[in-house]
């Protein structure tokens, strides 16, 4: 990667900013030299390595999932056995994917460079996200192999407290523990912005995924308290049982209230979508705007949607318990304000589409990936407005119309949006470039893929089929099998992903510091950057994306370097 | 094969109408929304494609954006959700609130089966329950029921679970509502169309979620009436399951004399508030407050009857758990003391043997604990 290899040295940590083109990857090789780092970009590869492995087994088990509906009576699995996998695979895709992506990678390595900054503001507080993220999932990975959790990742009490459900302490225990990572990581994030921004980089020309991380921490630091009350309860009340002494919060046997439960869960879980999806929002203004030459058309409107979709974000959660019970009124309530937050997600989409109008438009892996992303959320975003109206809620809430509206937009948004952006960083983080061809074939794949797996599920949640079902009647047994098949066309391209990324690695040609003649400050960094990122603090002279006037933010020509 | 030859899943009812008219008018406006995002799209991505696909500067105009179609974009969508909100607000109050005079159906769920208690006292079991149910349906193994409703005619279902959260929904009538334990919930159906519906739990409850199934048949009034009458049984499984044993009000009152309810709230004696057509008025509570006597709170009142005491009365009655009153003994009670009339309150005599084999009409005496639990 680097010309220069000086494998006796071992001070990453107090190694002076020396000129040179000593990249972060090759300061330092020992195993230690990754486990004890602090350097944000090593941390952002750590949190990458293992989101991967991550995703390939809730992807496996989505896979277990899909063969198994095959059959109207189900083919392999015996009801535990799905109500295993279907739990494992929310619990992982979410806790250990979804929510510490793109703020773990993206958000670790890019946010310091982007502003400008040499490292986080907390450096020792970033390793250590990692290191309480990963003891998370150590307890997430023990329940599993206990035996699993068979609650369904929401959790809903009573079921998930009666005494039998053992793991299901060690499991939220688990998720618990990973919410901290979540707040150390949206606190060092928000203090990254506020704090260690370059001279003449000021609010307003900050690049749209730096707003975008800004709004996703705030979220964190706020919501995941919440969380993290509510998963104590619920480990009190199973734990007590266990022991023999119960105590009754959510149990209406032991006169607690089911429903409070709920409450609390979605006050977290609804602005957790937006934990998901914003930064993935912040990736697509980057992409698009480079593949177009263009200026993001409504800067001011795109940033201010992502802080407007936080906070809305926030007063929404009781949609999701639209049948539960809740009153009358609560539910008007929430339906108009489920409403309100609808405004700024089409406020985006209006401006990425806007911002294509007239540009210089080249079609690389990260603009197919960006643009299916447009197309894939777009069917995300507008059948969210099914399921906040009420009256198609009553009959649509809690069958596979829900799981294909948010497969729409946490998969074919955020999954395409972070593959997006491992495309569009890939030669930056590792300074070695993919396969044009096989990229553009793998995005290509993937969303025909997506939309193949999950357009057929809106058909089979209208006919009524409720989620959850390892078996369905059979007259519905044609919508899934359709689904199952898209599953292998996405697998394909995963595997194809997977292959040509790793390649690429050791036979991808040598990428400059500037591949896509971008604007952004991490771009006019070496590719891989030095382990301190500037040699000299980078003076900002103008905004994030000056395509047409062909400028970097430093006030350099952007032209592929 | 519906699914593959239709797009409409069947209309049963109401309800199913209502909602299909708000879903198709939301895949409408979408759809026009939706179509010109992606027309933009393709149109762009085609006009204004480099022809040699090429990365680096292009001369391109800078165009930085336009208060005034930033304007347009966030309030036209606004108007067009918030008319979204509008006519779902609209259905969702015609489901929440039934006619008054609907006859109430309670459905009681379980893992994994629905107990069906019409007002009359018919029982139907739907979905199997493959440990122990022997006590419920008199056999062990697969047993499906059928839920009967008349055609025409609107039902109130008012149900309640004994275990986990539960959702009772049926796809043709574009209706559920979850099960919630520990209170009730209501909704209610219009049937329009007769024919054979799916029931499905909805929320997840555990292993065999997907067996907590069952059908609803819908019939013309007439067959409805035979049916409760207990001369009409449709399935050969329910045959004997399904006649007449007394209506639920009924069997709450042999519940109020078994549990010694009569104890305390009589007339002769009173220590404890006369239950006579209490049902939906104000009942002020100690402490200054009040709360209207609905399902929830007579149920509230008999498990933990010392959370919210009556004005004037001393918190002395006991606490009847699911060990003492299982939930359905808890509908038939509830049931009984919304029939009571005023005078209906039976006399306390405890000198008096209970009558054997006690008719349906009530009468002057109580019956005795013998009758026992059905």
């Amino acid at each position: 990667m680097s010309a220069v290899i000086d494998p006796t040295t071992n001070h990453y940590e107090n190694t002076p900013p020396e000129a040179g083109p000593k990249s972060y990857l090759s300061d330092g090789y020992s195993i230690w030299s990754w486990l004890f780092t602090v350097d944000h970009k090593r941390i952002g590869v750590l949190y990458l390595v293992m989101l991967l492995i991550f995703f390939a087994v809730g992807g496996f088990l989505a896979g277990l999932i899909r063969l198994n509906l095959i059959q109207p009576s189900g083919s392999i699995l015996e009801n535990d056995q799905y109500n295993r996998v279907f739990t494992g695979h929310g619990v992982i895709m979410l806790f250990l994917f979804l929510i510490p992506a793109v703020p773990g990678v993206m958000g670790n390595f890019f946010v310091p460079i982007m502003v400008g900054a040499k490292d986080m503001a907390f450096p020792k507080l970033n390793i250590g996200s990692w290191y309480v993220w990963m003891i998370g999932a150590v307890f997430m990975v023990w329940a599993v192999l206990a035996g699993g959790i068979d609650t369904g990742w929401t959790l809903y009490p009573p079921y998930s407290t009666r005494s039998a459900h053992t793991n299901v302490v060690t499991g939220v225990f688990g998720a618990f523990i990973t919410g901290f990572s979540s707040i150390m990581t949206g606190l060092n994030i928000l203090v990254t912005i506020h704090r260690m921004r370059a001279p003449g980089m000021t609010w307003g020309r900050l690049p749209l995924f730096v707003w975008a991380m800004y709004a996703t921490s705030l979220i964190q630091l706020l919501a995941t308290p919440v969380l993290a009350m509510a998963l104590m309860l619920l480990m009190v009340e199973n734990g007590s049982q266990a022991l023999g002494m119960p105590i009754g919060i959510f149990d209406p046997a032991l006169d607690g209230d089911p429903v409070l439960f709920q409450h609390l869960f979605w006050f977290y879980s609804h602005p957790a979508v937006y934990i998901m999806i914003l930064p993935g929002m912040g990736i697509i203004s980057e992409i698009i705007t480079c593949f177009s030459r263009k200026n993001i058309f409504g800067y001011t409107a795109v940033a201010w949607s992502s802080v407007g979709i936080a906070i809305v974000g926030f007063l929404v959660w009781a949609h999701h318990m639209f049948v539960a019970g809740i009153s009358y009124y609560a539910a008007l309530l929430f339906s108009l304000l489920s409403m309100l937050v609808a405004v700024p997600s089409a406020i985006k989409v209006f401006n990425w589409v806007s911002t294509l109008y007239r540009g210089a438009i080249s079609f690389q892996a990260p603009m197919i990936f960006a643009l299916g992303f447009i197309v894939l959320f777009n069917v995300g975003g507008l059948t969210g407005l099914y399921l906040a109206t009420l009256g198609s809620d009553i009959h649509l809430h809690d069958t596979y119309f829900i799981v294909a509206h948010f497969h729409f937009v946490m998969v074919g948004g955020m999954v395409l949006a972070f593959l997006g952006g491992l495309h569009f960083w890939w030669p930056k983080m590792f300074g070695v470039m993919y396969s044009d061809f096989w990229s553009r074939m793998a995005a290509v794949l993937i969303i025909v893929g997506y939309a193949l797996t999950f357009m057929p599920q809106f058909w089979l949640g209208y006919h009524g089929m409720p989620r959850r079902y390892p078996n369905y009647p059979a007259d519905m047994q044609f919508l899934n099998v359709m689904s199952s098949a898209g599953y292998t066309v996405q697998l394909a391209g995963f595997l194809l992903i997977g292959t040509y990324l790793a390649l690429s690695l050791f036979l991808g040609k040598k990428a400059g510091p500037n591949p896509w003649a971008a604007t952004g400050l991490e771009w006019a960094v070496q590719s891989p950057p030095t382990t301190h990122n500037f040699e000299a603090t980078p003076r900002v002279v103008c905004g994030p994306y000056e395509y047409s006037l062909n400028l970097t933010q430093t006030g350099e020509t952007a032209d592929v370097r | 094969m519906i699914l593959q030859s239709t797009i409409m899943p069947e209309q049963a009812s109401e309800m199913a109408w209502h909602v299909d008219n708000l879903i198709w008018f939301i895949t409408g406006v979408c759809g026009v929304v939706g179509l010109g995002v992606y027309v933009a799209m393709l149109v762009f991505c085609i006009q204004y494609r480099r022809p040699d696909d090429r990365i680096g500067p292009a001369p391109t105009p800078r165009i930085l954006g336009s208060h005034k179609l930033e304007l347009i974009w966030s309030v036209i969508p606004l108007f067009i959700f918030l008319g979204f909100f509008a006519w779902g607000a609209y259905v969702y109050n015609m489901a929440l609130h039934p006619p008054e005079d609907a006859p109430e159906i309670y459905v009681v769920g379980k893992q994994w089966m629905w107990k069906v208690q019409y007002p009359g006292g018919q029982r139907v079991i739907l979905g199997q329950n493959a440990l122990t149910f022997a006590d419920d349906v008199g056999g062990a193994g697969y047993f499906e029921g059928l839920m009967v409703l008349p055609v025409g005619r609107p039902v109130k279902i008012v149900t309640t679970s004994e275990d986990v959260i539960h959702d009772f929904g049926v796809p043709a009538f574009r209706q559920k509502i979850d099960v919630v334990p520990g209170r009730y919930t209501t909704t209610w159906y219009l049937p329009t169309k007769t024919g054979t519906y799916d029931v499905f739990c909805d929320q997840y409850c555990g292993t065999n979620h997907s067996l907590m199934v069952g059908k609803l048949v819908v019939v013309e009034p007439a067959e409805y009436d035979a049916w409760l009458a207990g001369t009409w049984r449709p399935g050969p499984a329910n045959r004997d399951k399904t006649g007449v044993d007394g209506s639920l009000a009924h069997q709450g009152r042999q519940l109020f004399m078994k549990l010694n309810c009569i104890g305390c709230h009589n007339v002769q004696n009173s220590k404890a508030p006369v239950l006579e057509e209490i049902y939906g008025t104000r009942r002020p509570l100690k402490g200054g407050t009040s709360v209207v006597a609905d399902d929830n709170y007579l149920r509230e009142s008999i498990r933990r009857p010392r959370e919210k005491v009556r004005e004037g009365w001393e918190p002395i009655m006991p606490h009847f758990d699911a060990a003492k009153a299982s939930e359905e003994d808890l509908i038939k009670v509830i049931a009984y003391i919304k029939s009571l009339k005023k005078g209906d309150t039976p006399k306390r005599n405890e000198d008096t043997p209970a009558p054997v084999g006690a008719e349906t009409e009530p009468k002057a005496g109580p019956t005795s604990a013998g009758e026992g639990k059905q």
